[in-house]
């Protein structure tokens, strides 16, 4: 896979993915001329989840349920009303403040942004986020009292 | 009964003060505001005139003297304080009442507290009276100038002229304090000059003139009006100034109303059959008890705050919390002639309270709880807005015929403290939220320990290349 390649060889990632990429669409156009949106779509989703790291795809599906949490607060605080208002705060930022965190961490563990973070290990970002996400976590639960 | 522990010991002298007062009140048996009356009359020979009156003013304890306004001695202010507690200013023969009697003297005597009863005839307003009257925002007529009616006259006293005019009563209304109302179907017989009133805020009619009344120049040889001063109800024939410091003038334009002949005197409207006799004694008495003070007065007897929830909460504390439930009550007597009474307001009116911080944030009114024998409690409850600051409790009262009453009492309004707030867990609102953060970081949690234990293979063997 191209993302051990780009693991083991940190000094050619960044032209290893680009030409992986291009290959990739390159190929995609050359086998299926694109008519059909779910033929699309269906490339798109066996190219991310062949092109994908593993740590990349748990970060995606935890964004994911972050999004899910943060919409069915946000639901409720319109349909319910926002009476207590700082809970409402309390537990929507909670939920934005750590998709956030969760996106960052995913710019900075994403082996193919290791260019623009060359000073950051993946371990030194996880360590940042879970830095982060305690002190949020910390402000939430003392904010909603 | 609530009693306050900080004000033990005034509360204590105010005890002896009252047994004090109650001994001095015994012996004198002085009216409330003093006893000490001057009656300005020129000659002593027209005391028998006013006997009447002037004797029902004794028989309720007052030492009237009487005083030539020429006397040399004569003198309102004694050292700076008053020589008397009230006057009564009966029209001069001669142009002026003389230097003790100056309009500024008069206005220094009220300024310590002194009433002034100002009785006037169409022949003789001193030019010390129109002074005073102007001073007052009170219109005086020229000399002369008598109010007629020709509707309302007394038929018995077979004057040509109609000047000897039968007003009734001030009508009961429900708004105001009804101090001159009485019996409503009274005759009051009145001869003499009618006055217009400014719209200064403190000036209050007593006894308005008949629609039908007007003003005109008696002196004049004409059978009817050349040219009335004033008509209608816009003229007065008797009113009041009550100044800021409860200090009453009342200024009547008759002072024949005040006399035996008057008191006694048998009356009979145009097209009526029976004569009656006139209730000048009865309005005469009113109106020198409200001037001296034994009607209209009204007294605080205390002031009382304190939180309405809580049984044991203490009176008048300095401070409270936003949102807390307040019990405001406020005592007050009325005094009557002789007594203390309870103080009643009128239906059509309202005592307020006001909560203010510059502006009142609370204006609500303030209901009767409780009566005792001598004194009403009002009593309000309210919840303290949404504001921290300092507030003030006042009652602002200031009606016509009622001494003022405006009383503030400052207090602190602080918010919540830390630990007063509710907890979440109480709002099911918030329950929600709540959930909302549980999940976030249980789904954190269980991603880290994702994410440790999905370390992929490369970095693991790179770091245990490293190693």
């Amino acid at each position: 896979m191209p993302s051990k390649k780009n693991l083991s060889t940190p000094s050619t990632s960044t032209s290893t993915t680009t030409t992986t990429s291009s290959s990739a669409s390159a190929t995609a156009a050359a086998t299926a001329t694109p008519t059909n949106p779910f033929t699309i779509l269906g490339g798109i989703f066996k190219n991310y989840s062949r092109s994908t790291p593993q740590r990349t795809k748990l970060i995606d599906a935890f964004l994911g349920f972050l999004v899910i949490t943060g919409v069915l607060q946000f639901a409720y605080c319109v349909v319910a009303g926002n009476y207590p208002f700082n809970a409402f705060l309390a537990g929507f930022s909670a939920t934005v403040g750590q998709f956030v965190l969760t996106a960052s961490l995913r710019i900075q563990s994403n082996p193919a942004n290791k260019s623009e973070f060359a000073s950051v290990s993946p371990e030194r970002a996880f360590a940042d986020f879970v830095f982060c996400s305690i002190i949020l976590h910390l402000f939430c639960t003392n904010f909603i009292n | 009964m609530r009693l306050q522990p900080q004000l033990d010991m005034a509360s204590r002298k105010a005890f002896l003060l009252f047994f004090v007062s109650l001994f001095v009140s015994w012996v004198s048996a002085a009216p409330l505001t003093g006893g000490r009356i001057l009656a300005v009359i020129e000659e002593r020979s027209d005391n028998a005139k006013y006997s009447q009156f002037l004797m029902d003013l004794r028989g309720r304890g007052y030492d009237v003297k009487l005083e030539s306004a020429k006397k040399d001695t004569l003198a309102l202010l004694e050292h700076g304080e008053k020589a008397w507690d009230h006057v009564i200013l009966f029209p001069p023969k001669s142009k002026g009442y003389g230097p003790a009697l100056t309009p500024q003297k008069l206005l220094d005597f009220t300024k310590l507290g002194g009433n002034i009863l100002v009785l006037t005839s169409p022949s003789s307003i001193p030019e010390q009276i129109r002074e005073l009257a102007r001073e007052l925002d009170i219109g005086l007529p020229p000399k002369d100038y008598t109010v007629v009616d020709h509707f309302n006259y007394d038929t018995v006293s077979k004057s040509e002229k109609h000047d000897v005019i039968l007003a009734t009563r001030p009508a009961v209304s429900s708004a105001v304090h009804n101090c001159f109302s009485g019996t409503q179907d009274d005759l009051i017989a009145f001869r003499g000059a009618g006055h217009t009133l400014g719209n200064g805020p403190l000036l209050v009619p007593i006894l308005t003139a008949p629609r039908t009344a007007y003003a005109y120049d008696s002196k004049e040889d004409f059978a009817y009006a050349q040219d009335p001063w004033a008509a209608g109800t816009q003229m007065q024939l008797v009113s009041a100034m009550q100044a800021r410091n409860n200090a009453r003038i009342t200024l009547v334009g008759s002072v024949d109303m005040f006399s035996n002949e008057f008191f006694n005197m048998k009356v009979q409207r145009p097209g009526s059959t029976e004569s009656r006799k006139t209730a000048n004694k009865e309005f005469c008495k009113d109106i020198a008890a409200w001037t001296f003070g034994e009607k209209g007065i009204v007294k605080v007897n205390a002031i009382r705050h304190y939180l309405s929830n809580e049984p044991n909460a203490p009176v008048n504390p300095n401070m409270y919390r936003i949102k807390n439930d307040v019990t405001f009550e406020i005592e007050l007597s009325e005094y009557n002639i002789d007594r203390w009474a309870p103080f009643k307001v009128s239906s059509g009116d309202s005592l307020q309270l006001e909560f203010t911080m510059l502006d009142p944030y609370y204006r609500v009114p303030l209901l009767p709880a409780s009566t005792s024998s001598n004194y009403t409690t009002y009593t309000t409850s309210f919840k303290i807005p949404d504001q921290h600051g300092v507030f003030a409790f006042r009652v602002n009262y200031k009606r016509p015929y009622l001494t003022y009453i405006d009383e503030k009492y400052s207090v602190t309004v602080r918010h919540f403290a830390h630990d007063e707030y509710t907890r979440s867990w109480d709002i099911s609102g918030a329950w929600v939220w709540i959930a909302g953060i549980a999940v976030t970081i249980t789904g954190w949690i269980g991603f880290c320990a994702l994410w440790l234990w999905s370390a992929p293979v490369a970095a693991k063997a790179g770091l245990k290349k490293t190693e």
